[in-house]
């Protein structure tokens, strides 16, 4: 729904920007889907007259106008002081009032200049309403009233600048599908009192025997309320300017006064209305002469055809304001083009009804008709709100179609509703909500929103019929001797309300709730506990992380003490002067072997190989993650390592998939793919600073300066010191580290991110050469990568081969390259170049040759 | 013609079904329907026929036409059936020989309880801090209400370390150190090692891990620590479970009180393992002192808290039958592997 502020403010004092506005009304509950602000137009633009508009020779379309443009100072006037303007709008024509942009002013879309159209000068430009960016209609200039003055600025005329509001109102809340529903809700939202529109009807002149009417509400289940008010000597003519600026803003096309009336009440109000050409009403059979309105269902295979001209056959189930023979409207949501309006109606009557929504809505859908009144009658509208709309628009009929109004009123309301009493504990808020409001708060929201409010009371379970009732309830515990309200027995206090019919959404005491909270404001509600702060998520899950990788790559946890002894490090090697040796000492150790706290966890790992060794265990995987303890400043630095030990077979033995003893590169992949887990990329690989481990088959991995990970191979004197015989057992024992801190806060930052999935396929090329054994492999696949990064994706050794046919010093490798190309599928000719650019690059820079 | 026909059909039904092999069926079909076959010149006759006739004609072709494709159809399917059937006869499998295990380890056993702990009160809304396991008396002591001549703090029970410190005797040192930096609420869990000086025996370790857990807000009462016990022990041990606190004393709670669960072995009867109290020990619970909070200077009349610890090794020994505290340090294979399966 279109809302325009000019028109919302007659209802309410806004002195909110359009910014605070939209959220207000968004935290009102009304959400705001666009804002459209149509910005103040030049002083420049302004009504006109066009004095004569003759046909330009030679084009089918354009007008050369002479145009009064009143005493507006400009020096291009010609021709008695008129000006020419050359203008290709089909209704431009003499004697009409129109708005004119001068030279120079500046329109949403385009500025005026002096031009010459077919060789004929043209002082500015006629305008359409979408040229002053007002409305999207394009299919003419603008017509004005032929009384309005010439020099009225558009600003003036549209009330310009202005702000549409496009709203999505819930289908719980029908009260707001019109400008007094909004502004209401604004009232107690912003504490400002809420401007009705004052209603003078004027005195009924006809008579009822000139307009005799004859209704029948067959229906009244489906049509509680049906009002209809009838006219005479109505004068069909274009509206007003303020009528059609007001329907334009809200997205309407004016058309002529009666029917603006009714879309004006029906976004003021936001309750449909309809009107019928009285005259065309047929009266019954049995009461002839007598024009008839019959609210019934259609009769099977009823045919109508409606004001769009569409036909429709019922079938019997949809509700149909009738005459005496023939369907005049299905109700609620279009008329019918017999009785409709025309150029000649002089006699109509005014239709204000309330349907049952589950009617409208099952007509709407059956014969896919949507209008902006079944939008409305669909949402359950109130049968009280129909004499309000009917009211409005008897006024507006009576002053702008000087039309009579007949002394009868028609109104169809065989079963008038109770008006519906609710309590509302604040107590019961409190608990719901979450903090505490006070009465006098609460008492002016409610109010605000049209809520009677009837007396504070004590607490009343189920249904109350009537105020009466209420004070039964009360009295009954004040004859047992209690005066005082807070004396009464389960005394909870509470505030009693009489809902407003038009609130067909407030039901219950929670449904009140709802609408205090929402007033209030949800920003309101307190936060009760602080946002989660104490626990380090990141690296819980990365230690698990971690430790669950090993686990499925077959390591089994252990768990050490902290303290160990000095000896231990002395025997892997390390010298006085280490950082692992300066170790924090017990004062009372329970022995000599634990009379230090840990510096590594490599030591204890060792004693569990020996001691697993020790016990005929050949194929062994141990890890640990635990600290290690170090003095700074008066206490300690604790970092967490997670380190593992290794030796035997790469897995368990099968009697079908044989297993291998452990090589480097397994030991290395551990490494490798849980810090390509973790994303952990551009590291460079160093020489290993510990002494344990074999210079040649080891590697540290570092990124910046901090070593994130190592692997290696123990040296047999160092097995030796943990009476492990490396040469007895036939094994090589690896070691493997991660330093967890470092890592922890390597991956802090980092995440993955979703990258499209390529639509065309992979092609795969495996190339095989002899290559030199000193050239690493890994700057061949740089090589590779390099010719082209957008077609080469990936680049894998597929098979590495010393011996025979091969000379010495060299090797033959094969690669497999995945080639893919984002665009488009490869061609074979494409990927043919593609690999020749390879070959030739390696010899190039490597001088390698293929195989 | 009909005739014809009726022969064609015939000769080729027999041709069709001793295919055996995709190949014989697609030379088949090129013999009966392919361009040179009797088929397609009986077709190319139509034309010479007076177009009265042309009609009838044409469907006796085409229905001809028709029931050859589908006896072809028909034995493709039956080629490609046998052929399904023959590679599942293939070869005799002895399906009792072993399938491929991954070669996944497993993780110790106090991990695994620790783990499961933490899922708990992660689901319970708790977060989990971790502080230092080398601590200052201040943390341990003084900040929980611990007198100067309280004996936890002799040598023969706290391990004193050169240079200054202390090795904390239990995780409530994290708890001081979490309402020094944060203020309430809060609700954490401190797992980690702790360090006493016993002697290893049976039931117990010079190092061993707590899990404390500490909830401070304004409202807090010993009813909300009852109820997180219970609810702890039901997830933890089983629906059956119940729990129960005893009066008791700590220096940094008050009121204070021991936890017991029922006897997960015996479920309350009496047993071995309860001393046939039909109860265990689960562990040290109190509201914290109002000390404590003044120490920390949080406002005592304003926040309340309750704080309890459990021993890890304890719950694992009871969960997992294990009698002796010291297997749990000696990281055998044989004792690791067999909680291979407790995957958490
Ligand atoms: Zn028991």
């Amino acid at each position: 729904m279109k809302i325009a502020l000019s028109w919302l403010a007659k209802y309410i004092e806004i002195e909110e920007n359009t910014n605070e506005l939209e959220e207000i009304l968004t935290f009102t509950g009304i959400e705001v889907e666009a804002v459209e602000n149509i910005s103040a137009l030049p002083e420049t633009v302004f009504s006109a007259k066009i004095i004569s508009a003759e046909a330009v020779t030679e084009t089918d379309h354009l007008k050369r106008c002479l145009v009064d443009i009143g005493n507006f100072p400009y020096s291009e006037k010609k021709e008695n002081g008129y000006l020419q303007v050359i203008c290709g709008a089909p209704n431009c024509r003499s004697g009409m009032m129109s708005v004119i942009a001068l030279p120079g002013s500046i329109l949403p879309e385009m500025t005026i200049t002096k031009a010459k159209i077919k060789g004929i000068e043209s002082c500015g430009m006629l305008c359409s309403e979408k040229e002053l960016g007002i409305s999207d209609n394009h299919s003419g200039i603008i017509e004005l009233s032929s009384e309005t003055p010439i020099g009225i600025t558009a600003n003036e005329l549209y009330e310009l600048p202005d702000t549409i509001f496009e709203l999505e109102i819930t289908p719980n809340r029908p009260d707001l599908l019109g400008y007094i529903g909004i502004a209401r809700d604004l009232s107690a939202k912003l504490k400002r009192s809420l401007k009705m529109p004052e209603i003078n009807i004027p005195d009924a002149k006809c008579k009822a025997e000139t307009m005799p009417l004859e209704l029948v509400n067959k229906v009244p289940d489906l049509c509680p309320r049906y009002i209809a008010r009838l006219f005479n000597k109505v004068e069909l003519k274009d509206s007003p300017l303020w009528l059609k600026r007001a329907l334009i803003k809200s997205g309407l096309r004016p058309i002529n006064n009666l029917v603006d009336i009714t879309n004006y009440v029906m976004l003021e109000y936001g309750h449909p209305l309809h009107c019928f050409d009285y005259d065309k009403l047929t009266p019954l059979p049995e009461k002839p002469k007598i024009p008839a309105i019959v609210i019934r269902r259609a009769y099977q295979n009823e045919p109508i055809i409606t004001l769009d001209g569409k036909s429709y056959v019922l079938e019997g189930d949809e509700m149909v304001i009738a005459d005496g023979i023939k369907p005049s409207a299905i109700a609620g949501i279009m008329g019918g083009n017999i009785s409709a309006i025309s150029e000649t109606t002089k006699r109509i009557v005014l239709e204000s009804a309330a349907f049952h929504p589950g009617s409208i809505r099952r007509t709407s859908y059956k014969h896919k008709i949507s209008t902006d009144s079944s939008y409305r009658f669909e949402r359950h509208l109130c049968a009280y709100s129909a004499a309000d709309a009917a009211k409005r628009a008897t006024q507006l009929i009576c002053e702008l179609t000087n039309a009579e109004l007949c002394e009868v009123t028609y109104d169809s309301f065989p079963f008038p509703p109770k008006p519906l009493i609710l309590g509302i504990r604040p107590s019961r808020y409190a608990q719901v909500i979450g903090y505490e409001l006070e009465d006098e708060k609460i008492k002016d929201y409610l109010e605000r929103l049209g809520l009677k409010f009837l007396q504070y009371g004590n607490w009343k379970q189920g249904k109350i019929n009537n105020i009466a009732e209420l004070y039964c309830h009360h009295t009954e515990e004040m004859k047992q001797g209690k005066t005082e309200f807070t004396e009464l027995a389960n005394c909870e206090h509470t505030h009693y309300y009489e809902i407003p019919p038009y609130r067909v959404d407030l039901e219950r005491e929670i449904d009140i709730i709802e609408e205090i909270a929402r007033l209030d404001g949800y920003h309101k509600i307190p936060v009760k506990t602080l946002p989660q702060r104490i626990m380090d998520r990141h690296s819980y899950r990365i230690k698990k992380i971690a430790v669950d990788y090993l686990i499925s790559r077959g390591f089994y946890e252990t768990l050490n003490y902290s303290f160990s002894e000095p000896n231990l490090l002395y025997k892997l090697g390390y010298k006085d002067g280490d950082r692992e040796l300066e170790m924090i000492t017990l004062k009372n150790p329970q022995s000599s072997n634990q009379s230090v706290m840990r510096t590594s966890l490599i030591p204890q790992l060792l004693q569990n190989l020996a001691y697993n060794l020790n016990r005929g265990e050949k194929n062994i995987k141990l890890l640990e993650l635990g600290k290690t303890y170090h003095r700074q400043d008066v206490l300690s630095y604790e970092p967490y390592f997670l380190a593992g030990i290794l030796t035997g077979l790469n897995k368990e033995e099968h009697w079908q998939e044989k297993a291998s003893p452990l090589t480097i590169f397994w030991v290395k992949g551990i490494v490798e793919e849980l810090l390509s887990f973790l994303h952990l990329e551009n590291l460079s690989v160093q020489d290993i600073k510990v002494p344990f481990l074999s210079r040649t088959e080891s590697a540290a991995y570092y990124l910046a300066d901090k070593e994130l990970a190592y692997y290696g191979k123990l040296t047999a004197a160092a097995a030796e010191k943990f009476d492990i015989d490396t040469i007895e057992l036939k094994q090589d024992i690896w070691i493997v580290q991660f330093a967890m801190e470092n890592i922890i806060n390597a991956t802090r930052t980092l995440k993955t991110q979703f990258q499209e999935i390529p639509r065309f396929p992979f092609v795969t090329r495996d190339i095989s050469f002899l290559i030199a054994d000193e050239i690493p492999y890994c700057e061949i696949v740089k090589t590779i990568a390099e010719t082209d990064r957008n077609i080469i994706s990936d680049v894998t050794a597929f098979d590495e081969y010393h011996g025979k046919q091969i000379p010495e010093g060299k090797r033959s490798l094969t690669l497999r390259l995945k080639l893919r190309d984002k665009e488009k599928t490869l061609t074979d000719e494409r990927v043919d170049y593609l690999i020749d650019s390879v070959i030739k690059k390696l010899r190039e820079t490597w001088q390698i040759i293929m195989r | 013609m009909e005739e014809e026909l009726q022969q064609l059909i015939e000769q080729a039904e027999k041709d069709i079904f001793a295919c055996s092999r995709p190949n014989d069926l697609l030379n088949v079909k090129a013999k009966y329907l392919g361009k040179k076959s009797l088929l397609s010149s009986l077709y190319a006759q139509m034309r010479e026929l007076p177009a009265e006739e042309r009609p009838a004609y044409g469907s006796l072709i085409n229905e001809t036409r028709k029931r050859l494709e589908d006896l072809i159809e028909e034995q493709n399917r039956v080629i490609k059936e046998n052929t399904w059937k023959k590679s599942e006869l293939k070869s005799a499998i002895d399906l009792t020989m072993p399938g491929i295990f991954s070669s996944r380890g497993g993780l110790h056993p106090l991990t695994v309880i620790r783990r499961e702990i933490d899922e708990v009160f992660l689901g319970l809304g708790f977060e989990i801090a971790e502080g230092p396991d080398i601590d200052d008396d201040f943390h341990n002591f003084d900040a929980l209400n611990t007198p100067l001549d309280h004996p936890s703090r002799n040598l023969a029970d706290t391990f004193y370390l050169e240079g200054g410190g202390l090795l904390r005797t239990h995780t409530s040192t994290v708890q001081v150190r979490v309402m020094e930096k944060y203020p309430p609420p809060i609700k954490i869990i401190s797992p980690g090692r702790c360090y006493r000086n016993d002697k290893p025996d049976p039931s117990h370790s010079p190092v061993f891990h707590q899990v404390e857990a500490l909830v401070v807000d304004k409202g807090i009462s010993l009813a909300d620590m009852k109820d997180m016990l219970s609810q702890f022990a039901s997830i933890m041990f089983g629906k059956n479970v119940s729990s129960r606190i005893r009066p008791h004393f700590f220096p940094f709670t008050e009121p204070s009180a021991e936890m017991d669960i029922s006897c997960v072995v015996c479920g309350g009867t009496g047993c071995r393992v309860c001393k046939y109290s039909g109860w265990l020990e689960m562990g040290g619970a109190g509201m914290v002192d109002p000390n404590v909070f003044d120490i920390l200077g949080i406002d005592s009349e304003v926040y309340t808290g309750y704080a309890f610890g459990l021993g890890i090794e304890r719950i694992a020994m009871l969960k997992y039958n294990i009698p002796d505290m010291r297997i749990l340090y000696e990281n055998d294979l044989r004792m690791l592997r067999q909680f291979k399966g407790e995957l958490r």
